[in-house]
């Protein structure tokens, strides 16, 4: 096995007072597609946020390419390449989809691949390419998702965490995203999910975790979580 | 009557250039951190008397003053941003009114130590642009003075949607988190923010002092004119910050004929209640700053 691009070591972490996470840890290998799965309140989105660094890591180690980043903020993982889509899309409303996509080229290490990252982005989304002077605010749920992800590819990111793809879209444009996930796996692209489509997000992904209660419940190649009968009976309501 | 009330058309709308570029240090701020500025009418009057001391002191050129007051000011709001505001941001709204009405404070307790409460005044004339039409004649200072307003305002609307810079600004006002996730060092962002706000508020002190007598205290006059003109335009809007600029001083290049200068502040607060009341979001329907 070669080694692992992302690393979180035995994270403890969570809101003032209030402990989430209870020693998590996680390792991404590269081009892989990782998934995070686990019901509503496990800890998935904490896990992330200590991770990018937007809460503070209380004990443990994050460690991406080797390096420890542990105390590094939000930012300076961006700039590295790790780059998170988050959940609720957070797009710059009254911005243009062009604006939105530069600003996902930020990064000094973005900037220089601009060109090329748009292209390869309006090729996976032709629809962004029309609509390329509108407001991101004017979009529906479905083609503010394919905002999101675009402007997470535009980072060249060397890692991409998508937060709650699904959210909130139709299964057939849910589909359609998982499809583009799975292009983008084929490219090489290093890949974790976080998923409440428990479903789509084994059958495509290579590693899973799960999580329950701010611990790892278990993990494993997709394929076998996906057949734990602990598993399914859990999440998957079989 | 025709004559005068061209002439009270023209010189509302060069003096209300004035108050929009006040106004656009003013809801600069508040669009990108939130932040209702209670020392914006103190920063006017340090712009004020930054180009007396300038001027008289230094012996420069007036208007070329403006670009040393610019770049001060800038320097000196995003040493009070970190010093006095960053650590207030994102706690609730009355602490960040507090700090920045602290800083506002200060500055007038030093100003009025240093220069008293007494008016000081700039000579400037430039007789040349002056504009006579029957009788009446608009000065050459008013017309420069305004030019100069809307070029600043230009420039800085340039700033914030051409450049690198003033995406990251519009960034952060829009969604400050996601910018971060962007790799936008917000924080930075914001003292920069605070900075260009100071320095766009000082330099609208220098302008305003090129036409009229001031003191320490004369910003308060034009802070509470800025938050009429802001309201009018819409939060955290800078183009409807200078349209509201400009509405504000036609009203008051109108009205002033008419009635007692004293009624001016009763007719711009009236109004103010009238538009808050029917126009929440200000005159133009969108809104630039937050979500």
């Amino acid at each position: 096995m070669s080694e692992a691009l992302l690393e979180l070591e035995d994270v403890v972490s969570g809101y003032d007072e209030l402990q989430v996470l209870w020693g998590v840890s996680v390792a991404v290998m590269p081009k892989r597609l990782t998934t995070l799965v686990g019901a509503n309140g496990a800890g998935k989105t904490t896990l992330l946020r200590a991770a990018l660094g937007s809460i503070r890591v209380w004990s443990g180690r994050v460690r991406f390419e080797g390096e420890d980043v542990t105390r590094l903020s939000a930012y300076q993982k961006a700039a590295r390449g790790l780059v998170l889509v988050p959940e609720g899309r957070q797009l710059f409303n009254d911005m243009t989809v062009e604006e939105n996509l530069e600003l996902g080229a930020y990064t000094a290490r973005a900037r220089p691949d601009y060109a090329a990252n748009l292209e390869r982005v309006f090729t996976y989304f032709p629809r962004l390419k029309e609509r390329r002077k509108q407001k991101a605010g004017t979009f529906s749920g479905g083609e503010q998702q394919m905002l999101a992800v675009a402007r997470g590819l535009m980072a060249s990111p060397k890692v991409l965490i998508i937060d709650e793809l699904s959210l909130g879209l139709s299964p057939l444009l849910t589909q359609q995203l998982f499809g583009t996930l799975a292009d983008l796996k084929n490219d090489g692209l290093t890949l974790v999910l976080v998923e409440q489509n428990l479903h789509l997000a084994l059958a495509l992904s290579d590693y899973a975790y799960v999580l329950a209660e701010g611990r790892l419940h278990s993990e494993g190649p997709s394929r076998e979580v996906a057949n734990d009968p602990d598993v399914r009976k859990a999440y998957m309501g079989m | 009557m025709i004559f005068d009330l061209t002439a009270s058309v023209i010189n509302g709308v060069l003096v209300g250039a004035i108050y929009g570029l006040a106004a656009i240090g003013l809801t600069l701020i508040f669009g990108v951190m939130n932040v209702i500025n209670l020392m914006h009418g103190a920063t006017i009057a340090l712009g004020m008397f930054s180009l007396y001391l300038l001027t008289t002191a230094v012996g420069l050129n007036p208007y070329l003053a403006i670009v040393p007051v610019l770049l001060g000011g800038f320097v000196f709001g995003v040493l009070v941003y970190w010093i006095a505001v960053h650590r207030v941001i994102g706690s609730s709204d009355l602490m960040t009114l507090l700090a920045t009405f602290a800083v506002n404070m200060i500055i007038i307790g030093v100003g009025t130590a240093v220069w008293t409460t007494s008016p000081y005044n700039v000579d400037v004339s430039v007789p040349q642009l002056a504009i006579s039409m029957h009788g009446y004649t608009i000065p050459g200072t008013q017309i420069v003075a305004a030019v100069l307003a809307v070029i600043l305002a230009t420039l800085l609307y340039g700033l914030l949607y051409h450049t690198r810079l003033g995406k990251a600004i519009r960034a952060v006002a829009n969604n400050r988190a996601a910018a971060e996730l962007m790799g936008i060092n917000t924080r930075w962002v914001l003292a920069i923010s605070f900075g260009i706000g100071i320095a766009v508020a000082a330099g609208a002190g220098v302008l305003i002092a090129t036409l009229f007598p001031f003191t320490i205290l004369s910003g308060a006059n034009y802070e509470l004119k800025s938050f009429v003109v802001v309201v009018l335009g819409g939060l955290g809007d800078p183009a409807g910050a200078m349209l509201g600029g400009i509405v504000l001083g036609l009203i008051e290049g109108v009205t002033a004929p008419f009635v007692n200068v004293s009624w001016t502040p009763v007719i711009e607060f009236t109004l103010f209640v009238i538009i808050l009341v029917l126009f929440p979001a200000g005159l133009l329907a969108f809104k630039w700053g937050r979500k």
